[in-house]
């Protein structure tokens, strides 16, 4: 049988090494890594590309649906955590199984087999966790922020900062502080889970912070113009145009 | 609005007192003048409604000039305008009814005219004394509003208390020490179960005294510890002299929960809390402060825990609390400064 790489992310110490105590007896199932906070734990996930990844949600830097969200390679998660209410609708999307914290050896082992059953059979292949994050959202809740990778490193952008998002294939262009950073989302998932009160959709390819708009004109027959407060302009469809109109008269 | 007017039929009940009122006093008044009793009730009972609506003025003024933040004299300045006006507008309304009267019972005029002084006195102590009422009333609104706000607070509080990611987590530092250092685990079992009770202990009660407050935070501490290892750093800065001060019950604990929930567990390389209590004559000031790391993910914050502290700050103490929070880019520190009564 394959041994299985695995590896844990969790701050605490202790939460650790029960998890290391109980795959000690687990001969098939290697740990690889352990990492203390989310920004370890996306590094070592995509240069070590691990089998199954114990994940905890309440991190430092990252917390595990961030992680998630950076993970390039395909992986079997489970989750590992004391209480998140609102967790359990991703956990249903995409996890393999999810541990509430404390857990007993027999609950543990079974969420082994779960993971086994994954690579063992000719179960579908473990899907690639990214956009879990958006499904365990509260209604009404919006991103604060958002997560991308920048090499090996992980660069974090508050929403308020954001200027505008641009569509570019599978990417999505953000622009932020007079840099660019690319992340592979689509516009409309990253709309999605942004503040609809605070950014617009003015254009199939532009998403922009509505309090950078220092105003709009007219430029063709059916297209408008966003001018940002640092003079970008930004091409606005007849749609968003009247999408703009309706946000800013409603204010 | 005033109270009144939201329940027509208790006002129609108020009105009728003033009826009944005017009725009675018209059977005392004849007694001293040539006026019949259906004279004096025509004129009296309909002025004694005007005064019942007037007397509803209070209400307005005395929101409007709070009775313990304002100086007596500036009361007495807001009060007096208020009462000459208000006298003056019924003893027209009352001399208008009484020369309109004149028609059916010439005269009538001119015994309104040699009443008027007592009954302007009357008008006007009748006033004040509406005004008397309505402070009382808004300060017995007050202060049930406080009580039920304080106990709202401290249900609240011992909701946060079992934050159930705390309880959770330290469970499983218990169950991870079973195996590792049994001994170690008893002694956060039995922490654990200590601050519990001390906690639910506390909660009951309204006030206790500093020292005690403390110890549970103390034990809410060593739990912490224990899950956090050295990520937790403690630095203690307090004055014996707070131990016997009568505080609020649960009310710095959640202070320290904070510095530990959105501080020192949301840092890779954890950091150091410092808890001061200082006594200065009548004052008492505490303090918690605790590193932060700004970028860390947004956790869904509550908010219950500082705004809970500061209505039961208010709640007890009124404006002579105060509650400061210093925050800078890296460092968060909220400190309570609150009157030092011993029981």
């Amino acid at each position: 049988m394959k041994t299985l790489r695995a590896i844990i992310a969790d701050d605490e110490d202790l939460a650790r090494r029960i998890l290391r105590e109980y795959l000690t007896g687990e001969s098939d199932i290697e740990i690889v890594e352990e990492c203390p906070n989310g920004f370890e734990a996306v590094k070592a996930v995509n240069e070590l590309k691990p089998d199954v990844l114990f994940l905890d949600v309440q991190m430092p830097k990252l917390d595990g649906f961030e992680v998630l969200e950076l993970i390039e390679s395909s992986v079997a998660v489970v989750f590992v955590t004391a209480f998140d209410q609102y967790a359990m609708k991703a956990f249903d999307a995409a996890a393999v199984d999810y541990l509430l914290k404390p857990f007993t050896a027999e609950r543990f082992r079974a969420s082994l087999d779960r993971v086994r059953a994954r690579f063992n059979s000719a179960a579908p292949p473990v899907p690639l966790p990214r956009d879990l994050k958006l499904a365990s959202r509260a209604p009404g809740e919006y991103l604060e922020r958002l997560v991308v990778k920048d090499g090996p490193r992980v660069h974090v952008i508050a929403v308020a900062k954001l200027d505008y998002a641009e569509a570019q294939d599978d990417y999505v262009a953000l622009r932020s502080e007079g840099k660019t950073w690319l992340k592979q989302q689509t516009i409309s998932s990253l709309e999605s889970a942004l503040d609809p009160r605070r950014f617009l959709r003015v254009h199939r390819s532009f998403l922009i912070n509505m309090e950078r708009i220092a105003r709009v004109e007219p430029n063709t027959k059916d297209t408008w113009l966003a001018i940002l407060r640092d003079g970008t302009k930004i091409p606005m469809s007849r749609a968003g145009y009247s999408r703009f109109r309706e946000l800013a008269g409603g204010e | 609005m005033h109270p009144l007017f939201s329940h027509w039929r208790r006002f129609l009940l108020y009105l009728a007192g003033w009826v009944e009122f005017g009725i009675l006093l018209a059977v005392i008044a004849p007694a001293s003048g040539r006026v019949t009793r259906l004279e004096a009730a025509s004129v009296i009972v309909p002025t004694m409604l005007v005064l019942g609506f007037v007397c509803l003025v209070p209400w307005y003024l005395c929101r409007s000039i709070p009775l313990r933040a304002v100086a007596w004299k500036s009361l007495v300045q807001h009060h007096l305008p208020g009462t000459v006006v208000a006298t003056a507008l019924v003893m027209f309304v009352g001399r208008l009814i009484a020369a309109s009267l004149t028609s059916i019972w010439p005269g009538l005029d001119n015994l309104f005219s040699k009443a008027t002084p007592p009954l302007t006195i009357f008008v006007a102590l009748t006033y004040m004394l509406s005004t008397a009422l309505h402070y009382a009333f808004l300060e017995i609104e007050s202060s049930r509003r406080a009580e039920s706000l304080a106990r709202e607070a401290q249900l609240k509080a011992l909701k946060a208390q079992i934050n159930p990611h705390f309880l959770f987590n330290s469970l499983n530092s218990i169950s991870a020490l079973t195996s590792i250092d049994a001994a170690r685990a008893r002694e956060m079992c039995i922490g654990l179960a200590d601050f519990l009770r001390a906690s639910l202990r506390l909660g009951e009660r309204d006030t206790v005294p500093f020292s005690e407050e403390l110890a549970l935070t103390n034990m809410y501490l060593s739990v912490e510890q224990a899950r956090f290892g050295d990520r937790l750093r403690l630095v203690r800065d307090i004055d014996p002299a707070c131990n016997p001060c009568e505080v609020p019950a649960l009310l710095i604990q959640p202070l320290v929960e904070n510095a530990v929930k959105h501080g020192i567990a949301m840092m890779a390389e954890g950091g150091e809390i410092s808890i001061s209590g200082h006594r200065d004559h009548d004052w008492l000031r505490f303090s918690v402060s605790n590193p932060f790391d700004p970028d860390a993910p947004v956790q869904a914050r509550n908010g219950i825990g500082l705004r809970n502290v500061r209505a039961r700050l208010e709640a007890r103490y009124g404006s002579a609390a105060k509650m400061q929070i210093d925050a800078t880019e890296r460092n968060y520190q909220v400190t309570l400064t609150f009157p030092a009564k011993t029981s």
